[in-house]
């Protein structure tokens, strides 16, 4: 569905990425892993089109979308949960939702699709009149992942939903993120939290230094030495 | 200050080479002003005129640079400054019959305490918060010397007695002229200093110079108090010169203009805002005279080139000739180095 | 659904002993006094109010989604007047050989008005895409200030593209409804200026209507809270922006064009108009249309107790007074502001 290969990328004054090969298939739960600064949040900006790519190629259903505007990607079915979530803090809950359904014409698909967010997050349903500058670091995450899904997308890249988060919060986001997993949503997750997410991941990359050095299921990268050593602190 | 010997040698020379080229650049520019009115067509009255407006022009935009280039503060209420000091060495004259040349004093003297004090109150303010405040205070001096007939005559003007004796535009340049240089003179000798050195880290990065133990706020209000002082120097020629005042000297529009000037000859270097001030103001007099059939197109022709300037040539005209300047010296640089090192 | 709980937190009492709130309370009883003493104050307020809610809340919405001061949005009032003007003239000429055609005396103005507005939109959308877009393109850096001195070149060639074209000349009609004038509260009010208070409103109404409702004002306050949010949810940038300028270029230019009969068309006829908006939008806070709207009423009092009490020339000169206290005491303006990050840029 998602297939990177040799992207390099950066910012003006200094390149992050040196050639990234990833791809992610219709329906699996891939994460990405790596320490801070390795460039996971600048992957999810290049594919989301917030940053250029120099090199290499992103293609998503066979269609090349580096290049695109991030509206563009956005509107051919990506959705892209931010580090900073990039709420819009004087609107309400519901109105965030709303807005996260701009490309979405058929008001019954958006009305189901509300729904299915408050029914994943009751905490939402219950404060939607709330403005989501209000609203708590947890709740805001999953007003973010709400927001994400409304247009439906075919695929979800997610930027560490446990930061700033303590444990049970954390858990819940990880939860919901399997449960949309289950309904057959793709996803593409960048985490730190390394042993909780390669528990409930399909497969997993690990980034270092603008490279992916190691791939593999789950359970085999629990298994691996260098992820234990390096991440889990085995 | 600069610690000039901390420098290697080799680009020690290159900077005693490149402020030597500078001063013989500034002397000749200086020495052709001089005698640019006996040069055809500037012998004639007409262009002298225009020479004078020229050097106005520049002087005002020169003043105006001094604080949007070096503490980048745009103070959109310019104009009433200049105004201030017009009203003020002409109200002199008329009711005390001061000599205009001790009201042109006075009317810097009175220009810069009213920017003082709107200077203590703008510059709290940052950004277009400082800008809009500096234009409304502005208006509301505009609307003062519009309302206070009894005193400015209103829009009705005031007549303002000649600075010289003598109707011919010949002397009143040459006066222009030294107050432009004056002007550029003491504006530079003050950005040079440590002064300077204050204004430049205020003006672009106030947080990061407030932390290095610069109060900004005392130097960005000498900064204002100086640009509108000399604004104030000039509104006096200008009531001596044209001998007719009306409060439309203070509007927003004139402002512009100057600002216009400064921002096509390139924010931050006031060289190039007294240079281009020339050619600019020649160059649209003429278009006015010549095209009195199109009234405005010569501000038209301000306006087209402000835009342009925001848009796609930030740093105006002092902006390409520093960039082609640095291409040349490194080009000339690579030439050296080849040749010294072909001759080893 | 939507009701906004966060206001329940803080306590009544409090709310309403705020600054902002003292102004507001003032004003009221401002008004009400002038209601009872004398009507034609209320009258004045409300009409002009009206107009430059208009022209103040484009400014306001502009700033406040492109971060845009925008300067030249006087020569947009100068431009719908002008429009208006052009296209009413043979209209007029048309009843006025036909004194009986009480059709075209009725309706004449309309097609002026509404094209005027029309124009404003397309000149708004033009300024955006040939400007601005390329100065973002450019650079972000110190974007605030480049577009205003950026538009600052655009008022000063627009008024004089326009006395090069048209001359300085006076353009006005005397009036758009030549009608006996109507009492209201005792106040004979010209037919023309209840035209311009009812086209205020429903122009207010369905502006309020468009960017608190539909998707795409829902989108365009998106825009102004967080870009980089907006894009995520497939919302273009580009779109927006051109519909913002266009929009609020539109209202000025609808506002100048209805009030022809009050403001006759001239190169800087924009200039009044624009320093009132400006006063507004710093009363009410860089960026927030409600609080413009609210404040245009504001200032239309302060303007017509100015004029009442202290003469004609002064009609200026007070508000600036005020606006300029406001400034420094409260810069974020009596009603705060939804934008942020604009105080360093
Ligand atoms: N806007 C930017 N401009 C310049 N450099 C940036 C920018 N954003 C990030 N960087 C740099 O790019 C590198 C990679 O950043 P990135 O955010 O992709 O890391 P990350 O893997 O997401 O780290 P973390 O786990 O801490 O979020 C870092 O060195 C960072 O300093
Ligand atoms: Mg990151």
């Amino acid at each position: 569905m998602l297939k990177i290969t040799g992207l390099e990328s950066g910012y003006e004054l200094l390149q992050v990425l040196w050639g990234v090969d990833l791809h992610v298939d219709e329906g699996e739960f891939v994460a990405l892993l790596g320490p801070n600064g390795a460039g996971k949040t600048t992957t999810l900006r290049a594919i989301a089109g917030y940053v250029p790519a120099l090199h290499g190629s992103v293609t998503f259903r066979g269609q090349q979308i580096s290049g695109m505007s991030p509206n563009k990607v956005s509107a051919a079915g990506i959705g892209y949960v931010s580090e900073a979530l990039n709420l819009f803090p004087s609107m309400s809950i519901y109105e965030n939702l709303l807005v996260g359904a701009y490309t979405v014409k058929d008001k019954a698909k958006i009305k189901a699709n509300i729904d299915l967010v408050y029914e994943l997050f009751p905490r939402l349903h219950e404060r939607s009149g709330q403005l989501a500058g209000t609203l708590s670091g947890g709740e805001r995450k999953m007003l973010a992942i709400g927001r994400g899904l409304m247009p439906s997308p075919s695929l979800l890249l997610v930027d560490e939903p446990s930061l700033g988060l303590a444990p049970i919060p954390t858990l819940a986001a990880f939860d919901a993120l399997k449960q949309l997993s289950k309904r057959g949503v793709t996803i593409l997750l960048v985490e730190q939290n390394v042993n909780t997410t390669l528990r409930i991941v399909d497969r997993a990359y690990v980034l270092e230094q603008g490279r992916i050095v190691l791939e593999g299921t789950g359970e085999q990268l629990l298994g691996d030495t260098h992820v234990q050593e390096a991440y889990l602190g085995i | 200050m600069a610690t000039v010997t901390a420098m290697p040698a080799r680009s020690r020379k290159q900077v005693v080479g490149r402020s030597r080229r500078t001063l013989a650049a500034a002397v000749a520019l200086i020495l052709f002003a001089i005698v640019l009115p006996f040069i055809p067509p500037f012998t004639g009255q007409d262009y002298q005129r225009y020479l004078v407006g020229a050097a106005y022009t520049a002087a005002l935009a020169v003043a105006f640079d001094f604080t949007a280039g070096y503490i980048d503060i745009v103070n959109f209420g310019f104009a009433a400054f200049v105004g201030i000091g017009a009203y003020t060495s002409a109200l002199l004259a008329v009711d005390l019959g001061l000599p205009p040349g001790l009201g042109l004093i006075a009317g810097a003297g009175a220009a810069g305490l009213v920017g003082l004090a709107t200077g203590m109150l703008t510059l709290r303010l940052r950004g277009i918060y400082a800008a809009v405040m500096a234009w409304f205070v502005g208006l509301a001096l505009m609307g003062l010397v519009r309302n206070l007939t009894d005193i400015t005559r209103g829009s009705m003007g005031l007549n303002v007695p000649r600075l010289l004796g003598t109707d011919d535009n010949l002397p009143y340049y040459y006066v222009m002229l030294a107050l432009l240089l004056v002007t550029i003179a003491v504006l530079t000798y003050v950005i040079r200093s440590n002064v300077g050195l204050a204004f430049r880290a205020i003006g672009q990065n106030l947080q990061a110079a407030r932390a290095s133990g610069i109060n900004p706020t005392r130097f960005l209000v000498l900064n204002f108090t100086l640009s509108c002082a000399f604004a104030g120097l000039m509104g006096g020629f200008y009531a001596h010169y044209y001998t007719i005042l009306t409060p439309d000297l203070m509007s927003t529009t004139r402002t512009i203009e100057v600002l216009a000037v400064a921002y096509i000859g390139g924010r931050g270097s006031l060289w190039g805002p007294a240079i281009i001030a020339f050619p600019l103001y020649i160059g649209t007099e003429l278009l006015r005279t010549q095209l009195a059939s199109l009234p405005g197109l010569h501000l038209v022709l301000y306006g087209l080139l402000l835009i342009v300037v925001m848009v796609y040539w930030p740093g105006g005209v002092a902006g390409v000739v520093r960039k082609t300047a640095l291409w040349w010296e490194r080009r000339s640089e690579k030439a050296a180095d080849a040749t010294t090192s072909s001759a080893s | 659904m939507t009701t906004a709980t966060n206001l329940r937190t803080v306590p009544l009492a409090r709310r309403f002993l705020t600054f902002t709130w003292g102004v507001v309370a003032l004003v009221v009883l401002v008004l009400a006094i002038a209601l009872i003493f004398q009507p034609s104050i209320f009258v004045d307020t409300l009409v002009t109010g009206g107009m430059w809610a208009l022209m103040a809340g484009g400014l306001a919405l502009v700033f406040g989604v492109m971060n845009i001061p925008n300067f030249a949005h006087g020569e947009m009032f100068m431009i719908g007047g002008l429009v208006s003007w052009v296209i009413y003239q043979p209209i007029r000429d048309a009843f006025l050989n036909d004194p009986k055609n009480m059709f075209l005396q009725v309706v004449g103005p309309i097609p002026g008005i509404l094209v005027a507005a029309v124009v404003g939109f397309l000149v708004g959308v033009l300024l955006e895409t040939v400007l601005f877009r390329a100065l973002r393109k450019r650079s972000r850096d110190q974007w605030v200030m480049n577009t205003f001195l950026l538009t600052a070149g655009v008022s000063v060639m627009l008024v004089n593209g326009d006395r090069m074209v048209f001359g300085n000349d006076y353009r006005g009609v005397p009036r758009y409804w030549d009608v006996h004038s109507l009492q209201i509260l005792g106040v004979p009010v010209a037919v023309d200026r209840i035209a311009v208070f009812v086209i205020a409103m429903i122009s207010i109404g369905v502006f309020s209507y468009f960017l608190q409702r539909t998707r795409t004002g829902r989108a365009m306050r998106a825009v102004s809270q967080d870009e980089t949010g907006a894009q995520m949810a497939g919302i273009s940038l580009n779109r927006i922006f051109m519909l913002t300028m266009g929009l609020s270029c539109g209202l000025a230019a609808l506002a100048g064009a209805a009030l022809l009969s009050i403001f006759p068309n001239s190169p800087d006829v924009g200039v009044q108009p624009l320093y009132l908006a400006w006063y507004v939008v710093i009363l009410a806070g860089l960026g927030n249309v409600q609080g413009a709207i609210a404040g245009a009423f504001i200032v239309s009092l302060l303007q017509t107790l100015a004029v009442t009490y202290l003469g004609l020339g002064w009609v200026d000169v007070a508000p600036t007074a005020v606006i300029i206290l406001i400034l420094l005491f409260k810069p974020s303006g009596l009603f705060g502001s939804e934008v942020k990050g604009v105080w360093e840029q």
